[in-house]
Parts: C-alpha cells; sequence; structure tokens
C-alpha cells in the first residue's frame, strides 16, 4: 500500500524535479540530453501508471485517495484520487509523451530547454486533471494544459504557428469562461466544488434553480467540446494541429484534446449521471463530429490536417460512447481513448518521418514511398486499419464496444450511423495512403530512405501496441466480466 | 479435443502468414515452399473435420465472452465443404504462383496475403458468432485491398481502393444487420438463434453485405475492375475463394440459421436473374479476356444464389454443388488466362489467335475448365446448373427458370466466342510490335504453372464422374 503512496507522487512530482533539473545543469549540457530527461519522466509515468494499475486491482481497490505535503488523516486533506479509469488516462499520457520526446529528438532543433519546460508544465497540468477530487482544481490544471500548449505550438516562431496558436487561445479562453461560469453557478447551488458534493445537486433544486443547474451544465458541455475539438467548436483544431511542430501535434491530438477535453465530459457525465439533457447533448455532438470530421478530411492535401480531421472525428465515437451514460458505453469510451491515443501518435510519428526524409508533407507531392520506407508505411497501414475499425486491431473492439452500448441504451440509428460513418474514414485514409505510398514514384523521391533512430522506434512500439491490444482484447473482455462491469 | 484441429486450421496460416516475409528475406524457395504448407495444413485440418462430420460428433470448440460475443468455431458439412473446397483450390493458386510472380518486387507482401487470406477465409467457414464472422470477413477485405494493389500503379491501387470500399461498406451494412438481429435476441450466437425470425429489415442490410462481397448486380462492378491484379489474385479472390464467402454467408445465415421471410425466395432470385443476364451480355462486348471471365464470375455466381435462395432441398443442393465445381473450373480458367497472358504481354483478345499449337496442354486445361461452366455433361458444372435449375422450376417460379437457361445458353456461347478468338483461328497480333517471328518463340507456361491448371482441368471432370461424392456431403448439409 505504501508503495502505491510512491506511485501516486510520481505523477505530480517527478515532472516538477525534472523541471529543476532541466534549469539547474548547464544548459548545453542539456540541449545534448533533453530527450534523455523527458524520456526517463515519460517512462516512470508508465511504470507508475501500470504498477498502479496492478496493485489496485490485487488489492481490489476502486479508488485511492492521497496527498502530498500534508496529512491524510486530517479530513479534507486528501486532494488527490486515483481511479483505474484515471490511471488509464494516465497511461496513455505517459505513452504519447514518450513518443513526443522520440520525435523531438529529431524534430526540435531549437529551444530545446524551452521545450522540457513547457512538457514538463503540460504533464502536470494533464496529471493534475484526472487526479483532482473538485471541479476547481480541475479548472486550474486545465489552464495550465492550455496555456503550456498556446505556448509549445508557437514556440517555433514561424507566422503559421503564431497564427494557430492566437485561433486556440481564442477560442479556448471561451471555454474557460464557460466552465467558471457554470462553476460559479453550481457554487452558489452547493457551496462546494468537490465532487461528492456535486452529485445530488439536481435532485435537490427546483424550479429556477434547477434552470440554473442545466445552463451551468450546457456551459460545461460547451466548455469541454471547445477543449476536445468537436463539431462546432472544432475550428481551431486542424490550424493548430498542423502549424505546431510535429512533436508537439503529437501532444496536442493524442492526449491534450482527450484530457482536457473529452475527461471534462467524462466527469460532465459522471457527476450527473442518466440526465437525459446531457446524454442527448453528448450524441448530437458526437454524430456531427464523426460526420464533419470525416468529410472534410477527405478534402485536405496536407498530411497534418488529414489526420488532425481525423481527430475531430474519432473524439465523436468517444462522445458517443460517453452519451450512452452505461458502463458499457464508458469502457468503449475509455478504450477508444486509448486506442485512439495509439493509432493518432503513430500517423503524427509517420509525419514527422515524412517530414524528415520527404521535406514536404502535402500528399500530392509523394507517392510510391512504401518500397522505400517500410517500417513508415507499414505502421501507417495499421493505424489507418485501427482508425477505420477494421479488425483484427486495437480500434476495432473500443468501436464495437461503443455501437454495442449505444444499441443496448435505446440508440440504434445513432450506432447504425456510427457504424457506416467508419466508410469515410477508409476513404480519406485510403486516399492518404494512396498517395504517400503506394502508386508511383515521382523522379525527385527516387533516393528517399528510411528514417532512423527514434521515430523508427516509436512507430514499432505503437504498431505493436496497437496490433497486440487488438489481437489480445478478448482477454480485456474476459477481465472485465470476471470484475461484473459488463 | 478435436475441435483445436480447427484453431489449427485457422491460426497456422494467419499467424504463420507473418513469418513468410522475414523467411523471405533469407531464402525466397524456402518462402514459397512455407506458404505451401500453410497452406496444405488448412486443407489437412479440414479433411481430419471430415471425420467429426460423418462419424457421430462434430467438431467445435468455443471460448466464450461477455456481451454474446465469443470465439466458437464448429465443423459441420457445409463449413467442412466450404474449407475443403477453398484450400484445395488456394493450394493450386498457391503452386500456380511460383511460376507467375517470380520475377516481380513485393513478393513477400503477395505471399503473405494470400496465406492470411486463406486463414481468414477458414475462420469464416467455421465461425458460430457473428462478430467472429465479421472479423474474418474483414480481414479477408484487408487482404483483397493489398493483393489487387499488387502492382503499384496508379490505377491499380485506384482499383485496390475501389473494391476495398465496396466490400468494407458492405461489410458495415450487414454489420448494422447484425446489430439489429442483437438488439432482438441480445445475443451474437448464431447457435442460440436456431430457427429465429428476423425481420426483413435485417435480412435486406445483411443481403447488401453478401450482394457486395458476392459482386452481385448492382454491386458487381469492382469486381471485373479487380482484373488489374495478377491473375493467381483474380483467381484466388474473384473466382474461387473471396466472391464465394458471399454466398456462403447467405447459405450459413438465411438457409441454416434463420428463419426468413418467404418473400425472399422470389426476390434474391430476382436479383440474381438480372445480374446474371446482366453480366453474360456485358460479357460478350468485352475484348479484355480477364474481364470476360470476370464478367462470367458474376453471372454464374448468380446461379449459386439462385440455387440457395429457391427453397428447395434439390436446388440448395446444387447450388452448394456449384460452389465447388464454379471455384475449380473458374479458378482453372484465370489461370489459364494468365499463362496466356505471361507469354503475350497482352489481355486482349482482338490481339490474339490460333495459341491451340502453341499452349496445347492450357487449350486443353481451358477446354476442360470451359466445358464445366458451360455445363456440358459429364463435367460437374452441367450437374449443378440442372440442379439449380430444376429448384426454381420445383418451387413453382417457371418464368425465372426459363431466364437462367437462357443465360445459360449465353455462357456457352460468350465462352465459345473467347475459345475461338484466343486458341483458335489466325494469328492477330499488330505486326509491328509482335511479329510472326515472335509469335512463333510464344511457349507454354513453366512446368509448375501448366501442372496446375491441368489438375484444376482434371479435377472439373473427375468430380463430375464422380460426383456422388461431392453430393453426398452437400446432401448432408441440408439435413
Amino acid at each position: 500500500m505504501n508503495y502505491l503512496n510512491y506511485a501516486a507522487a510520481v505523477f505530480l512530482l517527478i515532472p516538477i524535479a525534472a523541471i529543476a533539473i532541466n534549469n539547474i545543469c548547464p544548459k548545453p549540457y542539456m540541449k545534448k540530453n533533453f530527450h534523455t530527461l523527458t524520456g526517463t519522466v515519460a517512462v516512470f509515468q508508465i511504470a507508475a501508471a501500470a504498477y498502479a494499475l496492478c496493485a489496485m486491482n490485487a488489492n481490489g481497490l476502486t479508488a485511492y485517495d492521497f496527498s502530498i505535503l500534508s496529512n491524510l488523516k486530517i479530513t479534507g486533506s486528501a486532494l488527490f484520487r486515483l481511479t483505474p479509469v484515471s490511471l488509464i488516462f494516465l497511461l496513455c499520457i505517459g505513452m504519447v509523451a514518450f513518443v513526443s520526446v522520440a520525435v523531438a529528438s529529431k524534430t526540435v532543433e531549437s529551444m530545446r530547454i524551452s521545450y522540457v519546460n513547457l512538457l514538463m508544465t503540460m504533464l502536470i497540468g494533464m496529471n493534475g486533471m484526472v487526479l483532482v477530487k473538485d471541479l476547481f482544481t480541475l479548472y486550474v490544471f486545465l489552464d495550465v494544459v492550455g496555456i503550456s500548449s498556446f505556448v509549445l505550438i508557437s514556440l517555433f516562431r514561424s507566422t503559421k504557428a503564431l497564427e494557430g496558436s492566437v485561433k486556440y487561445l481564442v477560442i479556448s479562453e471561451f471555454a474557460t469562461i464557460f466552465i467558471l461560469t457554470a462553476l460559479a453557478f453550481i457554487f452558489m447551488q452547493t457551496g462546494s466544488l468537490a465532487y461528492q458534493d456535486i452529485g445530488g445537486v439536481l435532485e435537490g433544486a427546483d424550479g429556477s434553480q434547477k434552470n440554473l443547474i442545466y445552463l451551468s451544465i450546457a456551459l460545461l458541455i460547451a466548455g469541454f467540446s471547445i477543449k476536445a475539438g468537436a463539431v462546432p467548436f472544432h475550428s481551431w483544431l486542424p490550424d493548430a494541429h498542423q502549424s505546431a511542430d510535429t512533436a508537439v501535434s503529437i501532444l496536442l491530438s493524442g492526449i491534450v484534446i482527450k484530457i482536457a477535453g473529452v475527461y471534462g465530459l467524462f466527469m460532465v457525465v459522471s457527476l450527473f449521471p442518466g440526465v437525459r439533457a446531457v446524454q442527448i447533448a453528448l450524441a448530437a455532438i458526437g454524430v456531427a463530429s464523426i460526420l464533419t470530421g470525416a468529410l472534410l478530411a477527405l478534402r485536405q492535401t496536407h498530411f497534418k490536417r488529414i489526420v488532425a480531421y481525423s481527430s475531430v472525428s474519432q473524439i465523436g465515437y468517444i462522445l458517443l460512447g460517453l452519451s450512452c451514460g452505461t458502463t458499457v458505453g464508458l469502457i468503449g469510451a475509455v478504450a477508444h481513448v486509448f486506442s485512439h491515443a495509439a493509432f493518432k501518435t503513430t500517423l503524427f510519428s509517420n509525419a514527422a518521418a515524412l517530414h524528415e526524409q520527404v521535406g514536404t508533407l502535402d500528399i500530392d507531392k509523394m507517392g510510391g514511398l512504401q518500397s522505400r520506407m517500410p517500417v513508415t508505411s507499414l505502421s501507417s497501414v495499421v493505424a489507418f486499419l485501427s482508425t477505420a475499425g477494421i479488425p483484427p486491431f486495437a480500434g476495432f473492439w473500443s468501436k464495437l464496444l461503443i455501437i454495442i452500448a449505444l444499441w443496448t441504451s435505446g440508440s440504434a440509428v445513432l450506432g447504425g450511423v456510427a457504424l457506416i460513418a467508419s466508410i469515410f474514414t477508409c476513404a480519406y485514409l485510403l486516399r492518404l495512403q494512396k498517395k504517400v505510398f503506394f502508386g508511383e514514384t515521382p523522379e525527385h523521391l527516387k533516393n528517399v530512405t528510411e528514417v532512423k533512430g527514434g521515430i523508427k522506434f516509436v512507430e514499432i512500439a505503437l504498431t505493436v501496441i496497437t496490433s497486440a491490444t487488438g489481437i489480445l482484447f478478448p482477454l480485456v473482455l474476459i477481465y472485465l466480466q470476471s470484475r461484473g462491469l459488463i | 479435443m478435436y475441435g483445436w484441429i480447427l484453431v489449427i486450421g485457422i491460426l497456422t496460416p494467419l499467424l504463420g502468414a507473418l513469418l513468410l516475409p522475414v523467411i523471405g528475406k533469407y531464402n525466397v524457395k524456402l518462402r514459397n515452399r512455407t506458404a505451401f504448407a500453410l497452406v496444405a495444413v488448412s486443407f489437412v485440418c479440414a479433411a481430419a473435420a471430415l471425420f467429426g462430420v460423418f462419424g457421430d460428433k462434430l467438431f467445435s470448440i468455443r471460448f466464450a465472452l461477455p456481451l454474446g460475443l465469443s470465439f466458437g468455431f464448429r465443423a459441420d458439412a457445409l463449413a467442412v465443404f466450404m474449407a475443403l473446397t477453398a484450400s484445395f483450390v488456394s493450394m493450386i493458386i498457391v503452386l500456380y504462383s511460383y511460376g507467375y510472380i517470380h520475377h516481380y518486387e513485393n513478393q513477400n507482401e503477395y505471399y503473405m496475403m494470400v496465406v492470411v487470406f486463406v486463414g481468414a477465409m477458414m475462420g469464416i467457414v467455421y465461425s458460430t458468432n457473428l462478430i467472429a464472422l465479421y472479423v474474418f470477413w474483414e480481414i479477408s477485405s484487408l487482404c483483397c485491398w493489398r493483393l489487387i494493389g499488387f502492382y503499384r500503379q496508379e490505377i491499380t491501387i485506384r482499383r485496390a481502393n475501389k473494391t476495398f470500399l465496396v466490400t468494407v461498406l458492405g461489410a458495415l451494412i450487414m454489420l448494422v444487420g447484425f446489430f439489429g438481429i442483437y438488439g432482438q435476441t441480445g445475443t451474437f450466437e448464431l447457435m442460440a438463434m436456431n430457427g429465429v425470425h428476423i425481420p426483413d429489415w435485417t435480412v435486406a442490410l445483411i443481403l447488401f453485405g453478401i450482394l457486395s462481397k458476392s459482386a452481385t448486380f448492382p454491386l458487381h462492378s469492382w469486381l471485373p475492375d479487380a482484373g488489374v491484379a495478377p491473375s493467381p489474385v483474380t483467381s484466388l479472390l474473384h473466382a474461387a475463394v473471396l466472391v464465394k464467402i458471399g454466398v456462403f454467408a447467405y447459405a450459413r445465415l438465411f438457409i441454416l440459421t434463420f428463419d426468413v421471410s418467404k418473400s425472399f425466395q422470389t426476390i434474391v432470385p430476382t436479383i440474381a436473374a438480372v445480374s446474371a443476364l446482366y453480366c453474360a451480355g456485358v460479357a460478350f462486348k468485352e475484348n479484355d479476356i480477364k474481364r470476360v471471365l470476370a464478367y462470367s464470375t458474376i453471372s454464374q455466381l448468380s446461379f449459386i444464389l439462385l440455387g440457395l435462395s429457391c427453397g428447395e432441398k434439390i436446388g440448395i443442393v446444387g447450388g452448394l454443388l456449384y460452389i465447388l465445381a464454379h471455384s475449380t473450373a473458374k479458378a482453372g480458367l484465370f489461370l489459364c488466362a494468365g499463362i496466356v497472358e505471361h507469354s503475350l504481354h497482352t489481355k486482349d483478345m482482338r490481339k490474339m489467335g490460333g495459341l491451340a499449337k502453341q499452349m496445347p496442354l492450357t487449350a486443353l486445361a481451358f477446354a476442360f475448365c470451359m466445358f464445366s461452366i458451360m455445363g456440358i455433361p459429364p463435367f460437374l458444372g452441367f450437374f449443378t446448373k440442372h440442379m439449380v435449375i430444376e429448384g426454381i422450376i420445383e418451387n413453382g417460379n417457371v418464368l425465372l427458370g426459363a431466364l437462367f437457361i437462357l443465360c445459360a445458353v449465353m455462357t456457352v456461347l460468350y465462352l465459345v466466342r473467347l475459345y475461338i478468338k484466343v486458341f483458335f483461328g489466325p494469328l492477330n497480333f499488330p505486326t509491328e510490335t509482335f511479329t510472326a517471328e515472335a509469335f512463333a518463340k510464344v511457349k507454354e507456361g513453366s512446368k509448375i504453372m501448366v501442372v496446375s491448371v491441368m489438375i484444376l482441368g482434371i479435377a472439373s471432370l473427375a468430380l463430375g464422374i464422380f460426383s456422388y461424392l461431392p453430393s453426398q456431403l452437400a446432401s448432408m448439409i441440408w439435413g
């Protein structure tokens, strides 16, 4: 049990320690070894999350409260809580951070010290969000994530990146205003923002109070949907994700939209369980995101833009899972967060590899790279199939769970639409595959070679994760059944 | 206990295929032989499962999962019949590939995908759960995508994508139908749904998936387009095995498991009739040898669908036997076309002629397979064609029967046209590129290729003469 306490502390203390080391050590040394430091932090996070998951399972715990720098015995001192769901989010954060670092070791040439500082700040923010026990601290950490992302996007000072960053900043400010207002309304009703105090607020309320709470729920959903990049709040996402350095895009698309957005919505769903309006709103946003994201992706010619629009579309599936309000739906949503983290980071790593080796990300200028970059090509095919939900890869199972949840909770039509919309996913990714990897090779690409080092390593590792998760997912189902969850 | 034999029959090709690219890096010959061995394992496992069918206890195994999911495999008569047919033809096609593709790039991918495809096919035929069926179904689409895109030209990639999109769209719509059944019964288990009546809209959705995979009008156009693939691929996917998945699913779901409305006994044969006549007509117009054969495939698949959907025992048994007859014969025809294309470097029939002299064995094998497709006695195709047409007439639908007889006549005519253009008559070569001297040098394909097509040709004849053997198995399917 003591070890669990240490493991829990890893998530917040190690990034802080890393920031300290980064700024104390001599600059030339850190510039050379920035990826070792950040990579170690990510590995620690993955290991701690995996350990804590096993330990909680072995002890049969469903929640574990802990605090840092204060005595647990004092009531209300435990600010943080580990749950299996938050651990899966933490695992995803660690995984994506690791990939980002591996890619950054190739792509980030300047501003390395700042990159490390910002990455670690962002890590603290994301870890904090999933660990806290009250909405206000969640909001604080949310802004930590937001601010570090704005700076990370514009870190390398290209005009486009600044534009993307400012767009993100402006739209995000609306999100923070919405969320803060909602918190104020809720606080007026309950006098507390701790999760356990908010639970029953709707039951006790009458007339105008009830309306106020519904208004605050609406504001929360809008705020977190902006952060998640869901339709109709998606317009910042492709610009920001495309213009940032690929190492940063990986963070944004792979995890930030899911922690800042989806996790917030996850909290809304679990704080107001069974509220029909929440479910309808999420379902509507979900379906709109799936269709719009996929249709817009069909028209793009920039590799990263296609993948960014694909994020919009996939976030829609996660929201649909949340909208069911059943355990199966939640499990499906969390599973899709994981599989999306794996395949989306793969696709962005491919983008990094192509940018390094080919020098452009315009898919019209590429072709026939499969024989020249076999690892990149194979990993992108696997990621594409997982995105499209083609068995036997990870994405198939998470989508299947979401569809089953939709069907059993009575939204058969939504389930059907979500299923058939997968064909658009197939279509835009097939187009990308055809233009980049298959087809004939233009003359100027005859000498392209496979990428080496960190990027190649993460491409292989992520492909293994996506395939292994897909093949071994039946075991996860059996485990969940043994815990009585499905 | 014996159920594990089925698991071996599925997993050996599925997982073993992943080794092929590794082996291929070091030893090409070993890779080719391993590929053959992996497919042969499936064949042997299917043959072993025959003991279960003729004995008293079927081979079966089941791994239960929550939510009505499971991975269950069961070798009943239909499954074994399909598994034997598919793995036998696949073995021949792998052998043929040794000769056909040895000088192209991407061979590692080719052999891997062919073997994975066979594994997926085994998975489809043995599965007892709708989701498991869907999983293997999609794996087969995936292989199809890579195999059609074997040559990396713009057009092949585009057509591979087209095939993938059409078949995946079909599969997704079919999955919606499966979920419709799930919503009603709460399970995906086929065994638990025996005799359950399912609503018409789910049948229609599932039928959409079946027709897209079996390339039936109006979802057929991907099949002739996919002829840009190497001939063994065309043979494997578009003649012998892949397109049979759809009709197999029809037999598995609508004949053996669910109770569907009687009206589908008119609707499906009507769709089949339109498809058969339309595509037989188009086959007259085409000049690309592989496109003629592809349209012929679509037309012949309608005969199978007719037999299965007519609701009479003789028709259903005939339809099942038709799967065997068509798999062997059409695979042979495509492989022969491959030999011709390989030697002449063209697929245009207008530039061929008189090849019977240069390639007597190929011409002979082609003739044998052709007779079976035409339905000339005593080839197997004759018996099966007779049975399916008798089925529809017994059901009282004389008009459809007449239409199919007309279609059978058309089959004879367009195949004779093809044969005369390719193997008889004067040379029709453009003299500037392909002179008479060059023509004189045109030879048979490599030994292994000719042997492969001869096996298929002779099999078409032998299966006809000894047709009581497969029909015994086929008649057990319907009980």
